[in-house]
């Protein structure tokens, strides 16, 4: 196995394109490809590091946060600005793994491996975030929702990277369930985001089969930045209703479907209060 | 004070047995078998052979020609010849120049295996407790039946029968460290260099298996990276030792973590029926009901059932008891040691159920404990007298922590006690040699460190005590079963215990045989002065330099020998009517309070405080217990929790891997207090008691009264998952 360590966007493209097609893996914080390579699932001919790339901005906008898609989560959890800005987010990221994997993990990597357990990827969606994707020709972005074809699969092409992810600020929330509270797999986890401007409120769930998704018969119900305990409650048994809830060994479908209600009013509740923070 | 390996281990200096390493070593890999049950029809090794890399592949047809003529044929070979018990059995081995290279050579093996049926659970053997006449089975490998008093009689008088039916999950040790170790051959002698709690039971264990005379095995321990009961049998002595042979080179055998999952002997689930005939607050009589799952265990095996059960029917005064229990074989991998080996489990239910018994009554469940908990001369079921036993002065703290916890606890907060006991004595003996040269006190054992402190820190502790020299001043030298003396083992909580009284036997003759050579009367005492280890008598020092014989001063110090074999207990024979069962000896409390908060939406548990009182006997070493306490409660909060091996109908471990095998974090491990009770002596140096298996027993019972209190719905079943708790509080 090759690795290589480009230090331009220029030369990564090219190393992907000139590769042998389909044995190059990307190598970003590597905490789950890493596991793949070590158990044999995976055993590409070249493994193309992104590590010395400058991609590691965290740069707030008017209305947005723009993160490279190799800044370590642990560098964004650390911003400042995060937990007020975009409460939901900042909740996330710190509910990910234990602290030395936060620095190690990236947005990207966690995008472009579109993982069913990854609980980043609830609160993105719910952000409707857009994703920067570099290739040869230049830079396109495409809502997060169209970058995500399935478990383990998305709209990236041969030749093209994840550049940049831009965030929106909107009051949000993420709320989780595990057995064990530090460094699990979620059980569940849910997502809700409100943007004023629209009046509307976006709910995502994971946990769920096959991978993270908006639940948006359940968002139909909600109006307004504060709707009524009734209306919460019939969103949260819509959301439980509508989901794909899969047992397994982490949890049986009866339990993932309890929490799915459960997490969901707990999180449009702390949206709508503008309380953030997951209890201890 | 730092302890003196602490330095070395933060820096990764030291060698423990994943590090061992020699010049033209080989890499081993087992090749196990791919079904939990089986008959093996034939065993090709020609493609692993053939694989890049590999020097020898070996099965059970090459024992023969390996093994010295006639030594072959044991009892219970290295490679089964036939019938395959469990998944992941070995089945044959391979060593080759690299890692990698022997496992892509081990999964080319050939196996043709004809699948037999399999019995995964207890269930598939006894699907409920089985009734007179049917517990006859070849699925079980030890019955075991005792009863004391008229226990019809007394649920006949009974106002009121409480009863209660718990489970237990299978747990693993999980030590950072996988079993590893390296051997050579070097003409008739065996010798293995190994991550081992026991060298003495490795190279027994070794010697049977292959069929070699102990003398001709050779074991030298390594450091030791966590041992948790799971080191202390032989395991991969006997393939790496068969490979050396082959190979006539050193050749290196290490655990994967998955395969420690399933090959590392450990706690299997069991199923346990508790029931209580009551007249006010006394208990007429108990009966204890116990399946235990041994899994693939051998007959002659089992240990547990037998010892466990009485832990059931707890330190609690009873008019009569009967403690029935089958240990049932299944196909799952052989039962082994885990840290107090299956008390956590035994008090879980005993100790629910006793809560069951206070709260139907209305009673607060610490004064029932008092009332009819063990004081010293009552009698256990099985007839013996209780030695010096802490608990009633336990319980005593344990109220004062309560009524404190109260006040400053918010509303909601569930507390639970609970009570374990264990035997710590020192009946498993060992012997140790001192050494005293003119600058050192060397401590000669086979034994290794394992973590805990017993080794590095309490042997030291009482050489200190019984020489008078500091600390800095002695070492252990780690020494192997062909030139040190025998000892038993690091496990059992008996290490301080039986070897500390070692060393202080050689301590006070080393003294003696000094005061022969100094003239005077008064008590000698040792001393460093300026790097010289100095003999101080009548105030008169004299250096060890100048009270070495000639023959001594070639071999390197006077040297003494200590032994201590301790008494064991005895029960009453007319009370055991099958099977076996074990005395106690040293009886030893832990009362543990847990303090918790429980989601009622989720079912999510968080232990907010936790507090442990533990009968120490004496304490010999402050930081060191006080390290034990807190890491018993935090394996015990794991037990309670979160851990549980999972296994589906082809007894196939579904969680091999840290990811879903959920050992605590830091973050789930609360502010812990320790308390020590003292005085009530054990068999130690000095009176003290074992002290690293009590403290792992209360947890699951602690954490499970502590839901209970604070939800009042109860969860009989361990781990306490957020699921379970969700369902016992009716969630779903």
């Amino acid at each position: 196995m090759q690795l290589l360590a480009p230090t331009r966007a220029e030369e990564a493209i090219a190393a992907l394109l000139d590769g042998p097609e389909g044995r190059v893996a990307v190598l970003a914080g590597g905490t789950d490809l890493l596991l793949d390579l070590d158990e044999g699932k995976s055993s590409p001919e070249v493994l193309l590091s992104l590590h010395r790339l400058p991609w590691r901005e965290l740069t707030w906008e008017a209305e947005r946060l723009e993160i490279g898609a190799t800044l370590p989560l642990a560098q964004l959890e650390q911003d400042p600005e995060l937990a007020r800005r975009i409460p939901g987010l900042h909740e996330a990221v710190g509910a990910i793994g234990g602290v030395a994997l936060r620095h190690q993990a990236t947005l990207g990597g966690n995008l472009v491996r579109a993982s069913p357990v990854s609980d980043l990827i609830p609160i993105l969606l719910a952000l409707e975030c857009e994703v920067g994707l570099l290739g040869s020709g230049g830079e396109r972005s495409l809502p997060l929702e169209q970058f995500l074809l399935g478990p383990r699969r998305t709209a990236l092409q041969r030749g093209e990277l994840v550049r940049r992810v831009w965030v929106p600020a909107l009051p949000s929330a993420f709320r989780w369930q595990r057995v064990r509270p530090a460094n699990d797999v979620s059980q569940i986890s849910v997502a809700v985001a409100f943007a004023p401007k629209e009046e509307r409120w976006r709910i995502a769930t994971a946990g769920v089969a096959p991978l993270a998704r908006r639940a948006k018969a359940a968002e139909a119900i909600l109006r307004g930045p504060s709707p009524g305990e009734e209306a919460i409650a019939a969103a949260g048994a819509s959301a439980a209703e509508e989901a794909e809830v899969r047992q397994d060994r982490r949890a049986t479908d009866a339990y993932r479907r309890h929490l799915l209600r459960t997490l969901v009013l707990r999180a449009i509740r702390a949206v709508a209060t503008g309380v953030g923070g997951q209890p201890a | 004070m730092i302890r003196s390996d602490a330095r070395l281990k933060a820096r990764g200096a030291l060698e423990f047995g994943v590090d061992l390493d020699a010049p033209g070593a080989l890499h081993g890999v087992l090749i196990r078998s791919p079904v939990a049950h089986g008959r093996l029809r034939r065993v090709d090794l020609d493609r692993v052979r053939s694989a890049p890399g590999v020097v020898c592949a070996i099965g059970h047809a090459e024992l023969a020609e390996l093994l010295p003529s006639g030594r072959g044929a044991t009892a219970h070979p290295a490679f089964p010849a036939a019938e395959l018990r469990y998944r992941g059995e070995p089945i044959a081995a391979v060593a080759a120049r690299s890692l990698a290279e022997a496992r892509w050579a081990a999964a080319r093996a050939h196996l043709e295996i004809e699948p037999l049926p399999i019995f995964a659970q207890i269930e598939d053997v006894f699907p409920d407790w089985p009734g007179a006449g049917e517990g006859e089975s070849e699925h079980v490998n030890a019955h075991v039946l005792a009863r004391q008093g008229d226990v019809e009689g007394a649920f006949a008088r009974a106002d009121r029968v409480v009863r209660g039916k718990y489970r237990t999950a299978g747990i693993v040790q999980m030590p950072l460290e996988p079993h590893a170790c390296l051997a050579r051959v070097d003409g008739e002698t065996w010798h293995v260099q190994s991550s081992t709690q026991s060298p003495f039971g490795a190279r027994e264990d070794t010697s049977a298996i292959l069929g070699i005379p102990e003398e001709q095995v050779v074991v030298e321990a390594s450091w030791v990276g966590g041992g948790f009961g799971g080191k202390g049998a032989g395991l991969l002595e006997p393939y790496a030792l068969l490979l050396a042979a082959a190979a006539r080179r050193p050749v290196k055998l290490q655990l994967s973590y998955a395969e420690e999952f399933e090959l590392s002997r450990s706690t299997l689930p069991s199923i346990i029926w508790v029931e209580s005939a009551l007249a006010g607050d006394r208990i007429l009589g108990r009966r204890v009901r116990l399946l235990l799952d041994t899994g693939a265990s051998l007959p002659g095996r089992d240990f547990a059932t037998g010892y466990a059960i009485g832990f059931i029917a707890g330190p609690y005064r009873i008019g009569a008891v009967e403690l029935e229990g089958y240990a049932v074989k299944t196909n799952k991998p052989p039962f082994g040691p885990h840290r107090a080996p299956f008390a956590p489990q035994c008090v879980f239910a005993g100790e629910s159920h006793t809560d069951e018994i206070a709260r139907a009554a209305g009673w607060d469940p610490l004064e029932f404990r008092e009332r009819t908990g063990w004081r010293e001369g009552d009698e256990t079921p099985l007839g013996q007298k209780v030695g010096p036993f802490g608990l009633q002065e336990a319980l005593e703290r344990a109220r004062a922590i309560r009524e404190r916890w109260k006040k400053e606890l918010p509303a909601g907060t569930g507390l639970g006690l609970a009570v374990g006991f264990w035997s710590t004595g020192t009946s498993a003996g060992g012997e140790v040699l001192l050494r005293l040269t003119p600058s050192e006190l060397v401590v000669e054992t086979v034994e290794a460190e394992i973590g805990s402190g017993s080794v590095i820190r309490g042997l030291v502790a009482v050489a200190e005590e019984v020489t008078g020299l500091p600390r800095e001043a002695i070492r252990i030298g780690r020494t192997d079963t062909a030139r040190g003396p025998y000892d038993a083992g690091v496990y059992g909580s008996r290490t301080l215990g039986a070897l500390g009284n070692a060393v202080g036997d050689a301590g006070t003759k080393l003294l003696q045989e000094l005061a022969r050579r100094i003239p005077g009367r008064g008590e000698l005492r040792l001393e460093v002065i300026g790097g010289s280890c100095v003999a101080v008598r009548n105030g008169s020092r004299v250096t060890v330099a100048s009270l070495l014989t000639d023959s001594e001063r070639a071999t390197g110090g006077v040297l003494a020998r200590g032994r201590h074999y301790g008494r064991g207990g005895e029960i009453l024979a007319e009370r055991v009517l099958t099977g076996g069962f074990y005395a106690y000896t040293d009886f030893t409390a832990a009362v543990h309070l847990a303090a918790v908060s429980v989601d009622r939406e989720t079912g999510q548990v968080r232990v907010l405080r936790y507090a442990a009182i533990a009968d120490a006997g004496r304490v010999v070493d402050p930081p060191t217990y006080r390290a034990q306490v807190e890491g018993g409660v935090a394996m015990g909060l794991g037990e309670a929790l979160t851990e549980e091996t999972l296994w589906n109908a082809s007894a196939e471990l579904q969680n091999p891997g840290l990811l879903d095998y959920r050992v605590p974090t830091i973050l789930e491990v609360p502010p812990i207090e320790v308390e020590v009770v003292e005085g009530f002596l054990g068999a130690g140096p000095g009176g003290a008691k074992g002290g690293g298996e009590p403290p792992v027993i209360p947890v699951p019972g602690a954490v499970a009264n502590a839901v209970a209190d604070a939800t009042g719905a109860r969860v009989r079943e361990l781990p306490l998952t957020p699921e379970r708790v969700a369902r016992a509080l009716k969630l779903l």
